[in-house]
């Protein structure tokens, strides 16, 4: 009798997963169809479209970084996630600020094992729950933001407003420095004199990002590979 | 200030809109699916209920936390594309660096309402999108297959330990080197414009922007320092868009003096 209950059971979850895949296929196609069309339909109002040369030279830049950072999110998360959870996840975006403590939160308090039935339906609740969440408090937020707009486009606001990527690197650079001072310092220090020796590349910084991560990838494995070495001594 | 009040205008609110609401639909199917399959395979029904409350009670102080993000971009973006992309796929790190980038590459200097036009905004707006897009094109492609090869998940622990913990632990080195440089490539070009940014060794550039990161980065620090010494979690929701609303606000006052 249980067994057969089991059998029933195991039955109803392959189908569920066999449908969530096809679901999360359909939607995730569609959410990127809407998301690149997007700029192209602003465009249309707007009365301009995108400059695709200067956004492939960005892309080479600072794009690829994030394409690899995708890749590794993608191989980690995944198993986390489960298969609608990472199907979500990836939809909805946040991940590590909020995604992924979420979802960890919630196995937690019901206490389920990944690769489960249970793990796959608690992640994709939690993370369809905490999406909507956020979707809620922003689009609240936004209608907020509505009458504060002339205050927030005034002549004295827009120093704050066009330090937006100074504050963000300034945050970025003390929650990563910290992790590997030494690092920091050599790469810093590289590319404080290679911008004053050579002024022009100061107008290509995010191309410049490339020798830069290049550096500080080469040292951090110098520094790995010692440690390891080390250990085993 | 005339293409902000486009950016702002109600076809812009609808098309970016028209995108969340579909996300928040998605989002429902799936709860929806995921519960009555809860149900199905025997999951406590109390169970459920708790991570849905759970959850929503987690999301809230970090899509504050969000919400500040599209704050801090409206200045420049316009309000209803940084809500679309804080709202699905971004992050507020990210959408901000490439959205420096973008503008760079299109030739309007930074991210800055000041010199954006139309063209520059839109190219933004399609490499914001594109840039990290990849995440959802691996689990259209390969989620299924990928998901189907865990479905072993026995002693995955004990093999990472036998024998890949060293590249295993390289990845995560790796990782945190490569966003040591592309901030290392951001800070280092603040502080070298002082001396060399109107030509060589001039000294006249603008201090601002390293006056603003270094703020920012004691603020980041102060953050951390409060969530270690007193076990306040919460605060890493808020840490980054909070550095960065102080700094930005201490730019106004910078800005008067420098």
């Amino acid at each position: 009798m249980s067994t057969e209950k089991e059998r029933l059971q195991s039955e109803t979850y392959a189908q569920y997963l066999e449908k969530t895949h096809r679901l999360g296929r359909i939607f995730t196609s569609a959410v990127l169809i809407l998301l690149i069309g997007a700029p192209f339909l602003m465009g249309a109002y707007l009365g301009a479209m995108p400059n695709l040369s200067a956004a492939a030279k960005a892309f080479l830049g600072v794009g690829i970084v994030y394409l690899i950072s995708c890749i590794v999110e993608y191989l980690i998360y995944l198993p986390m996630l489960g298969a609608g959870g990472s199907y979500l996840g990836f939809i909805t975006g946040n991940l590590i600020n909020m995604k992924i403590p979420c979802a960890m939160n919630a196995r937690d308090i019901v206490g389920v094992k990944s690769g489960t039935p249970e793990n796959e339906i608690v992640s994709t609740l939690s993370i369809a729950t905490s999406s909507l969440v956020t979707i809620l408090v922003l689009a609240l937020g936004v209608v907020l933001m509505i009458p504060l707009q002339p205050f927030l486009q005034s002549e004295a606001l827009q120093p704050a407003f066009e330090n937006v990527v100074p504050a963000l690197f300034g945050a970025m650079a003390c929650k990563y420095y910290r992790t590997n001072r030494k690092v920091a310092l050599i790469v810093l220090t590289f590319m404080i004199l290679l911008y004053i020796l050579v002024p022009s590349l100061l107008g290509s910084v995010s191309m410049m990002i490339i020798p830069s991560g290049a550096l500080a990838i080469i040292l951090s494995y110098l520094s790995f590979r010692k440690k390891e070495e080390n250990t085993d001594v | 200030m005339e293409l902000l009040g486009r950016l702002n205008s109600p076809v812009m609110y609808l098309i970016c809109g028209g995108i969340i609401a579909f996300v928040a639909v998605i989002c429902v199917i799936f709860a929806v699916r995921a519960y009555k399959a809860g149900k199905a395979i025997g999951i406590d029904e109390s169970k459920m209920k708790r991570v849905i409350t759970a959850s929503a009670t987690f999301a809230v102080l970090p899509s504050i936390g969000i919400l500040l993000g599209v704050i801090a971009l409206s200045g420049s973006l316009g309000t209803p594309w940084p809500w679309l992309r804080l709202s699905v796929i971004g992050a507020l790190h990210y959408e901000t660096q490439v959205a420096e980038a973008a503008a760079e590459a299109v030739g309007i200097g930074g991210l800055s309402i000041a010199g954006m036009t139309p063209e520059a905004f839109v190219t933004i707006a399609l490499l914001m999108s594109i840039g990290i897009m990849w995440g959802m094109v691996f689990v259209t492609v390969n989620g299924k297959a990928y998901s189907n090869k865990l479905t072993a998940p026995k002693n995955t622990d004990k093999k990472k330990k036998k024998g890949k913990i060293d590249l295993s632990g390289f990845g995560d080195t790796a990782m945190t080197a490569m966003f040591i440089g592309l901030v290392s490539a951001y800070i280092a070009s603040y502080a070298a414009s002082i001396i060399s940014g109107n030509g060589s060794f001039t000294f006249t550039g603008s201090p601002l922007p390293l006056a603003v990161a270094v703020v920012s980065s004691a603020a980041m620090w102060v953050f951390i320092r409060i969530r270690e010494t007193k076990g306040a979690e919460w605060l890493d929701s808020f840490s980054v868009a909070g550095s960065m609303l102080i700094a930005m606000i201490s730019a106004i006052f910078f800005g008067k003096i420098m």
